[in-house]
């Protein structure tokens, strides 16, 4: 592992493209103001180790036994995916309702 | 790449999703298909379509989590071209382990555009506080 030594303020550049800024130290945290291409995804370590465990772990037959959800959380007799009334979609500056009608391929 | 007009389904009953990032450790494959069996919805199936015909189970997070609310950035927002949450479908990815009840894993969210079927499992800035297994109740 490479290691440097940089200040606030001062920054790395990776593949002339990824740029990592050492914003201020704040106790025993360290801000760091990342530019990356959109094409390069950057994630927590502990967050991206957890889903791809966990992706990992989901990968299986398509053929396994299925679970059936009970009734009451199954409003869907005569709808497809994604109807809940309640369920929405959280952006930053406004809340909308989840909409009707999801993917299928019917 | 083949083109194929993504309003309708490939195949009778399957959609094709594309993942431009692919999802966490299956970063290299980017198609899949999405099975939609009568008999198991609301569950799904998401299939490669590189590599092992292995899948993922999904179900929309809102049947098991009636409050659930993943923030998503607006730089998934922008990727997606979601202009608004009607955009979207939702779709997160079950685990079903022998003799332990199934989970979903609302931490990581597949945020698919309805209209153009690419897809991404998006990191909500709220993920702190959602579980990667959150018990699916079953009947």
């Amino acid at each position: 592992m490479l290691i440097l030594s940089r200040k606030p303020g001062e920054s790395i550049v990776i593949d002339g493209r990824i740029t990592v800024k050492i914003i201020r130290l704040e106790g025993d945290m360290v801000k760091l103001g990342i530019e990356a291409p959109r094409e390069v995804p950057v994630h927590r370590q502990e967050v991206y180790d957890e889903i791809q465990a966990n992706n990992r772990e989901a990968l299986t037959d398509p053929l396994s036994k299925v679970p059936k959800l009970p009734p009451s959380s199954n409003p869907m007799s005569n709808q497809r995916l994604g109807t809940s009334e309640s369920g929405h979609l959280q952006m930053k500056s406004a809340s909308i309702g989840h909409s009707k009608n999801g993917l299928n391929g019917k | 790449m083949e083109l194929v007009e993504l309003e309708k389904p490939v195949i009778k009953g399957h959609n094709l999703i594309q993942l431009p990032y692919g999802l966490l450790g299956f970063e290299t494959v980017k198609n899949y298909l999405l099975i939609t069996n009568p008999q198991e919805e609301p569950f799904q199936w998401l299939q490669m379509m590189e590599g092992p015909k292995k899948a993922f189970l999904v179900v929309s997070p809102f049947l098991v989590q009636p409050h659930y609310a993943p923030d998503i950035a607006q730089e998934d927002m922008d990727f997606l071209e979601l202009e608004s949450a009607a955009d979207a479908i939702v779709l997160n990815i079950c685990t079903v382990r022998p003799g332990e009840p199934a989970t979903i894993n609302l931490k990581g969210p597949l945020i698919v555009n309805r209209h153009t079927y690419i897809a991404k499992q998006c990191i909500p800035e709220n993920a702190s506080q959602l579980s990667t297994r959150h018990p699916i109740p079953v009947s």
